[in-house]
């Protein structure tokens, strides 16, 4: 079975990084930089592909945080739920999806399938293989926005789905919680779908992640910063 | 009659939908059944009716756009006939309101004034953020409460997170007219999306699954179909008559009577609401060059390979390489299990490359047992829904 590298010694090289079908929360507080430990974990590496369902920032902008750590464009995809509602007009690219609002769960579900289907059919990247059957890192920049549209128990039913999906495809998923806004029967209820948890906290402007659900990986908190799309761990 | 601009799925219900009827598009998620709604809407605009769309999770603007884009028809977007409700009308009906009761009141105020106004003859609601808000009884007596006055037409769409027991609830609870759900198999190749016409209240029609593609902005039926190939005198003859309900072996084009591995099987059978065509390859190796096209559209394909000879692996292998190229599911059939000599499973596996998660089963393909029980294992595995 296909083994996602993290770059974190602590993970790879217990067990060489996450497993395919592993979906991850990360429990983070605002402003913590937990989006940057997000997707310097879903970069793709040689031959994989990552899609982001961006419900917090435009396309154009998480397709730069790439460009800037290194990755290949061609192998990245975005759903971009904030710009059509200002440029109603914008229109889809085989890597960059729109849906009206992260209250759309019908388009990003068809949106999600759509650029899987591409991806499997080998005309995501510009005719430049990638591996086969496709790596795919998927990533939710915010289930708490998700959470100000939509009510819990229908966001826990379309999440269900969407992690069941990515089990299928042997792809692995990060979802981003804030920690601090919701209720524990709302972390609880998220958790249920997840495979592991990473909790990341700030103490004196330092941040720090412990990760939990993964055999063998002590839970201990990791002093962390992020560099050039790279977690590096620091004494 | 209101078409539903599906051609294959208007001569089904008899033309369309009939006036003042309650239907209901129920989609799974990440299905790709948008069109289906906006094609109805299309139709109902060329045919001259006047019509509500109620969209609370997006602006008229970018619902334009989508639907010219999926329709390539600017005009009949365009249209007089056209009016919304739409995210922006949500926002301010829920500013306003200082409870849930007031804020369904309010909905059904504004929509029985759009209604009165502008005469409408078909609502379109997309239904997902009033039914979240209010519940299903009173999210349709808002959309309800517009339609007492006139003989209006209900068309909703629906992302289903629910399954089965909220699709009965519309037919039983609230009598719908017509209830299609649109579904989608699990696995990301071949995409297999079908319809399933669950419910039609003015016509006996039987429940019927029929998988789509969507061809520039048209939804296009197909007939599912199951490839039987395999190499010669394997056996697939006798598979296809045994499985069909009304089967029939040896049609044959431009090749002699007599020579059974040149001859095109056919059989049909109904399975899980499906009404499956089956083809069988021909073994001789002359008509290799037809099999890539029959595996076109297939929804899946059944290897058919004979458990006792040993010497027709390399071409079952070949054969295998051929479907797993296409990434069409498939399962292998190894005839003849009552005969001696039978080779074991692992050295079939070996010989054909199969991983362990591609089914292997032994039958006679003269018991219908076998057969059906194949043929179940493919359709469960194609149909599979990852929810």
């Amino acid at each position: 079975m296909y083994c996602y590298k993290t770059g974190i010694e602590q993970i790879d090289s217990v067990c060489g990084g996450f497993e395919a079908g592993t979906n991850i929360l990360i429990l983070a507080p605002p402003m913590s930089y937990a989006d940057q430990l997000a997707y310097a974990l879903i970069k793709p590496l040689q031959g994989e592909y990552s899609i982001v369902l961006s419900t917090n920032e435009r396309a154009a902008e998480v397709v730069d945080y790439f460009k800037v750590a290194g990755a290949d464009k061609r192998f990245i995809g975005v759903i971009d739920a904030i710009t059509k509602s200002s440029t109603p007009s914008i229109a889809d690219t085989t890597r960059l999806m729109f849906v009206s609002s992260p209250t759309d769960l019908t388009g990003i579900g068809i949106k999600f399938s759509n650029m899987i289907e591409t991806i499997f059919e080998g005309d995501f990247s510009e005719g430049e293989p990638g591996l086969f059957p496709p790596p795919v890192r998927f990533c939710v920049n915010s289930i708490s926005t998700l959470l100000m549209y939509r009510r819990l128990e229908v966001l826990y039913q379309f999440l269900h789905v969407l992690t069941a999906k990515l089990k299928k495809i042997e792809g692995v998923g990060i979802y981003l919680l804030n920690s601090e806004s919701f209720d524990e029967k709302t972390l609880s209820l998220i958790k249920q779908l997840m495979t592991c948890v990473i909790e990341v906290k700030m103490e004196n402007n330092i941040t720090y992640f412990r990760i939990l659900g993964i055999r063998g990986v002590t839970g201990e908190w990791l002093r962390f910063t992020v560099t050039k799309g790279q977690v590096v761990i620091t004494p | 009659m209101i078409p539903t601009g599906i051609h294959a799925l208007d001569e089904m219900l008899g033309g369309g939908i009939p006036g003042n009827s309650r239907v209901l598009y129920s989609m799974e998620p990440g299905v790709n059944g948008q069109h289906f709604m906006i094609s109805t809407l299309s139709a109902a605009l060329k045919k001259g009716l006047t019509c509500l769309v109620i969209l609370p999770n997006t602006t008229v603007d970018a619902f334009r756009h989508d639907a010219i884009t999926m329709q390539g028809d600017q005009k009949t977007f365009s249209s007089d006939n056209l009016v919304f409700i739409d995210a922006i009308d949500r926002e301010r009906i829920q500013k306003g309101a200082a409870s849930r009761s007031a804020e369904a009141r309010a909905w059904k105020a504004r929509i029985q004034k759009v209604c009165q106004d502008n005469r409408i003859d078909v609502i379109f609601a997309y239904f997902d953020l009033l039914y979240e808000a209010f519940g299903l009884d009173t999210g349709l007596s808002i959309l309800e409460s517009a339609r007492q006055s006139r003989k209006t037409t209900l068309i909703l769409e629906h992302l289903n997170l629910e399954g089965a027991p909220l699709v009965d609830r519309f037919i039983h609870d609230h009598a719908f007219d017509l209830v299609l759900t649109i579904r989608s198999s699990s696995h990301p190749l071949p995409q297999f999306s079908y319809f399933t016409l669950l419910h039609t209240s003015w016509a006996p029609i039987p429940v019927r699954s029929i998988p789509f593609s969507v061809n520039e902005g048209t939804v296009v039926p197909y007939i599912p179909r199951i490839v039987v190939t395999g190499p010669e005198r394997s056996g697939k003859s006798t598979f296809v008559a045994h499985a069909s309900a009304a089967g029939r072996e040896g049609i044959r084009a431009g090749v002699p009577e007599e020579s059974a591995n040149g001859a095109m099987d056919f059989g049909w059978l109904r399975w899980k609401n499906f009404d499956i065509t089956l083809y069988g390859t021909p073994g001789n190796m002359g008509f290799d060059p037809h099999i890539l096209p029959m595996l076109r559209h297939a929804m899946g394909v059944v290897l058919v390979i004979d458990a006792t000879d040993p010497a027709m692996l390399p071409r079952a292998n070949y054969l295998a390489g051929l479907v797993t190229k296409q990434r069409i599911p498939f399962v292998i059939a190894a005839n003849r299990k009552d005969q001696p000599d039978v080779m074991e499973e692992n050295e079939i596996r070996l010989a054909l490359s199969l991983p362990k998660e591609i089914p292997l089963y032994y039958i006679s393909a003269t018991e219908r047992s076998d057969v059906n029980r194949v043929l179940e294992s493919l359709v469960d595995y194609i149909t599979r829904i990852s929810s």
